[in-house]
């Protein structure tokens, strides 16, 4: 019995050390002070207004939608295909080529980041849009390809066969059967590619200018030079989107798992 | 067979933009980060006629006329002070007495009344081939100088590896720090996440959707979030101390940021799911009869523990830690954050030398060492993870 | 029976592997012949080159005259039906049957029609706007068949369909698979393990084993007249006895045993005298009396041990030189051990086979 108070305790512990932080900074974007702590002394829309409407904070806003975007269409076409490509188990180096596809998701960002600045200045493209799309789509493109061939993998490859054998020609199968049946893991993967792309700051900092700094780039600084409630307002909008794209995974993985 | 031909050409076709995209985006600035980290091309932008000359010469004869005229062209025509001075410098490292050497042939040059003419003339040292050889070593375009830097060692005079004298010696204990950093992190994930992994994968139903809910939904979160979170939480008006204080345990706020304890903290929350849930996803294939079937033939539930449970999940601990370490090393954001001056690791100093001061070289060095230990550890990461599938 | 589908010399390698090797065979139109064998005998192999999921590394497929290793499978029209059902997870049972004819460009109006008279032939008219995942094994497996059947394909092809079926199911499905062949007058081929199974449905059995075909027939000649040790075997239980052939007079052999027992045998194929050779003598075809019968093989043994299995008596004897087993009657005595008795069996009830 005292074994199993210790470990509903330890649980207990842990589970407020993980989740407590985050429900600590929600409060604090609806304070009416200027400085980050608490008591809040009134509640106020201030620092939403601040971030919306502050020059600053609303460039951010639409650069990292438009970074977002770009990333977000890039990598999902191209962790697709190659993802696509990659079911072919007669191809050489075919381990190779999944590892390299996976390798940006373990190299340090600084790392990659100092290259990249070198690479990206060689070409004309730092302080540029396209340059950060780049740059982030790299470190987005292994999720895509994790999400699809791991939805690929869940599809019975009889399935295919058995559409051919009853009369769909190879393009067909693709487009009736393994397109749709890839779907969530497309969707979920392109998903991912945003999150990765919001959240990307290391990355920015080496390739982007002044006119593409994006609300993750914003937020660094803000953190590091003055630090103000816009945070928690930031933090707020960052958490609530969170809990969406939760939902639409988990929602699509539930999806993918009945068709089981 | 030709129809598993056309197969592959399909399959290639479909891979070959990502491919490409890789190589040119990923491969090659990891590629040009480690040629700027040997690249040294400072001396010879300054001497290009000395270089052409003294690629003909035999390294130990007298200088010649031809060798003498091109560099006191060269120097006649550096119009750039600093790079005069920073190759002074580095010469005079190979070589001492290069700099009064340099300081009198400079002056001598400006004399335009009275052109002297040939080097030899404004000071005898000119014709001892050392002063040459040094020239000519810090032509070549490579230079091994920051890669040795980077670990704190250094070529001396003779040319032979050592230790770089102590106030030069910052890499290493950056390094060191690093390490360390990474490692306290690790044990604090195994020390929380193994248990935790062990009490979620014994519950069922709702309680074990919760503990897996409260790993994954920091996982999820913005790393900026967290770490602004743990900014406001841990100030020194933060909740924390606030907390301390409301229940008296302290009268005084503690200092929880910009120090080691603040980075541990919010690291330690960070990677904490990357421990707990590789260990999880080992300890759920682990059959549940397991343990009462050792308590059934005598075992104690400690032995128990220590003798079926803790040797089947021993993988996925190890491949969490890894997993944790291989994070930490390279982390940038959160010891920039909540660290102080003396809790920079490896990362920061790297983003130091490329964005604050410019210095690709050194920057390049301690990246390509940075990478090279996270490409290590992550291919027995990858063996670790691989062995578990085809063990099963 | 005009012949359908012809494997010429068909060869079939992965890598260094041989799966298939040098095999002819012939199916007649409206025939339904089963692929017979253990895993690794190569005939889901033959099944997927017929479909034209696989190319033969030699020999050339041939239906009704013409070379079809060139198809591609959608264009073979052939319906096939998968051990795991392979229905398409996202369309509805409805949609999944009406697939095939979607490929053939029929127009909505027909394929309504069509997918509602397949879904009547298996059963399953109300089920029609379920997702797969929502049906029971058995209704997928008939939602399968339909799939296969509704556009008319010129053969059937069944790959171990019935597999993943608990055993009634199985054996209902096993009659209806066969009351369809016999009202439709498909072509069917079908591949599986169980032997009852290709007994039961199959108008000739091919018996695979390492790449070859054993022995081709009707269930009744495999079963009876084993041309193999391996088909003896496979097919059913037997008794598996070495002895030397001494005389043959026409089907008859007389084959002297090593405890010098003379068994007078029915043979199929050449054999010589002074031939060793193998008798295969069917557990159930065997009787125990404590009297020697006449004009019959008799043994002379001892039961070991005796096992009443519900719906037969399973009896163990050994006579000097080797065991034997009997399947008696329900009814039949017990047979306590120790019992010295005489095992009796005709020489039509018994088979010569060379090893």
């Amino acid at each position: 019995m005292p074994m199993k108070v210790a470990k509903a305790t330890f649980a207990m512990l842990t589970i407020i050390f993980l989740v407590a932080p985050l429900i600590a900074i929600l409060p604090l974007a609806f304070t009416s002070s200027v400085i980050l702590t608490y008591p809040i002394p009134s509640w106020s829309l201030r620092w939403f207004e601040e971030l919306f409407f502050a020059d600053a904070w609303r460039r951010a806003i639409f650069n990292s939608l438009i970074i977002g975007t770009g990333t977000t269409l890039l990598a999902t076409a191209l962790g697709t295909a190659a993802s696509l490509g990659l079911r072919n188990r007669l191809l050489f180096f075919r381990g190779s080529m999944r590892t390299l596809f996976l390798l940006p998701m373990v190299v340090p960002a600084v790392v990659l980041g100092v290259g990249m600045q070198v690479l990206l200045a060689g070409f004309g493209l730092t302080n540029s849009y396209i340059g950060v799309i780049i740059a982030h789509t790299v470190v987005a493109v292994p999720f895509v390809v994790v999400s699809v061939t791991g939805a690929l993998a869940g599809i019975d490859e009889r399935v295919e066969l058995a559409a051919q054998s009853l009369g769909a020609s190879p393009a067909t199968v693709f487009r009736r059967i393994t397109l749709p049946l890839a779907m969530p893991g497309v969707l979920s993967g392109a998903v991912l590619a945003f999150a990765t792309s919001l959240d990307e700051v290391v990355l920015t900092l080496f390739v982007a200018g002044p006119n593409q700094r994006t609300l993750a780039r914003q937020m660094f600084s803000s953190i590091r030079e003055n630090i103000s409630p816009a945070i928690a307002a930031a933090a707020f909008l960052f958490i609530a989107g969170t809990v969406l794209i939760g939902l639409v995974v988990v929602v699509s993985r539930s999806i993918m798992a009945e068709r089981r | 067979m030709s129809a598993a031909s056309s197969r592959t050409r399909r399959s290639l076709l479909l891979l070959a933009p990502l491919l490409f995209f890789l190589i040119g985006f990923f491969v090659w600035p990891l590629f040009s980060m480690m040629s700027q980290s040997v690249s040294d091309p400072a001396v010879l932008r300054l001497l290009p006629r000395s270089a052409e000359v003294l690629a003909d010469w035999d390294r130990n004869s007298p200088p010649t006329i031809p060798m003498q005229t091109a560099l006191m062209k060269d120097l006649k025509a550096v119009n750039d002070d600093q790079a005069l001075g920073d190759m002074v410098r580095r010469l005079n490292s190979a070589r001492s007495g290069f700099r009064t050497l340099m300081g009198k042939t400079t002056s001598a040059l400006k004399e335009t009344a009275n052109p002297p003419v040939d080097l030899v003339s404004i000071d005898k040292r000119w014709e001892k081939p050392e002063f040459w050889l040094a020239i000519a070593d810090a032509l070549s375009p490579y230079t091994d100088r920051n890669l040795l830097a980077a670990v704190d060692l250094g070529r001396n005079a003779a040319g032979d590896i050592e230790h770089l004298p102590p106030d030069q010696s910052v890499n290493g204990v950056i390094l060191m720090r690093t390490f360390w950093i990474a490692a306290l992190v690790t044990f604090a994930c195994v020390c929380i996440g193994f248990p935790y992994a062990i009490i979620a994968a014994s519950l069922d139903g709702w309680k074990r959707d919760l503990m897996l809910g409260a790993v994954l939904l920091p996982l999820w979160t913005s790393l900026l979030v967290r770490t602004a979170a743990w900014f406001i939480l841990l100030q020194e008006q933060g909740l924390i101390n606030d907390l301390l204080r409301a229940i008296g345990l302290i009268d005084a706020p503690l200092a929880l940021i910009f120090n080691r304890t603040g980075v541990i903290i919010a690291m330690t929350h960070v990677l904490l799911p990357f421990m707990v849930l590789p260990i999880y996803s080992v300890l759920i294939t682990i059959p549940k009869n397991l343990m009462p079937a050792a308590a059934s033939l005598g075992a104690h539930p400690l032995r128990a523990f220590l003798r079926v449970l803790l040797p089947l999940s021993l993988r996925g601990v190890a491949s969490g830690a890894l997993l944790v370490f291989i994070s930490a090393i390279g982390y940038y954001i959160t010891p920039a954050l909540i660290g102080g001056p003396s809790d920079q690791m490896i990362s920061s100093i790297i983003a130091f030398y490329a964005t604050g001061s410019a210095n690709w070289g050194m920057a390049g060095a301690l990246g390509v060492v940075l990478l090279v230990a996270t490409l290590l550890l992550y291919s027995v990461y990858a063996r670790l993870s691989s062995d578990e599938v085809g063990g099963r | 029976m005009a012949e359908f589908i012809r494997f010429d010399r068909i060869t079939k390698f992965y890598g260094p592997l041989c799966v298939v090797e040098n095999l002819d065979l012939g199916i007649g139109k409206g025939e339904f012949v089963s692929l017979l064998g253990p895993s690794g005998s190569g005939k889901t192999t033959l099944l997927m080159m017929l479909a034209g999921f696989e190319q033969p590394t030699a020999g050339e497929i041939l239906l009704d005259g013409t070379s079809i290793n060139a198809v591609p499978t959608y264009k073979r029209d052939m319906g096939v039906v998968f051990q795991s059902y392979a229905l398409f997870p996202h369309m509805s049972v409805g949609d999944n049957i009406a697939f095939p004819l979607q490929m053939r460009g029929i127009g909505k109006a027909g394929i309504d029609e069509r997918v509602k008279r397949a879904l009547d032939m298996v059963q399953l008219s109300t089920l029609s706007d379920r997702r797969p995942s929502q049906l029971s094994g058995g209704q997928q497996q008939r939602v399968a068949l339909a799939r296969a059947l509704v556009f008319e394909p010129r053969v059937v092809l069944m790959d171990e369909p019935l597999g993943a079926l608990d055993k009634q199911l199985r054996e209902q499905m096993q009659l209806d698979i066969r009351d369809l062949h016999r009202r439709l007058g498909l072509t069917i081929v079908f591949v599986t393990h169980d032997q009852s199974e290709a007994l039961t449905m199959s108008d000739r059995v091919a018996v695979f084993n390492k790449g070859k075909i054993e022995q081709i027939g009707t269930p009744r000649q495999v079963y009876d007249e084993p041309a193999t040790r391996f088909v003896a075997e496979f097919i059913g239980e037997t008794n598996l006895v070495e002895g030397v052939v001494e005389t043959v007079q026409g089907a008859e052999a007389t084959v002297r045993l090593p405890s010098g027992a003379q068994i007078v045998s029915a043979v199929s194929g050449s054999i010589a005298s002074g031939q060793s050779v193998f008798l295969s003598i069917r557990p159930e075809r065997v009787d125990l009396s404590e009297t020697r019968s006449e004009g019959r093989n008799v043994l002379e043994t001892e039961v070991t041990d005796s096992v009443y299995q519900g719906d037969h008596l399973r009896v163990q004897l050994h006579n000097a030189t080797h065991p034997l087993i009997a399947k008696l009657g329900r009814r039949s005595r017990e047979f306590p051990p120790g019992t010295k008795v005489f095992a009796a069996f005709s020489a039509g009830d018994c088979r010569v086979i060379a090893p």
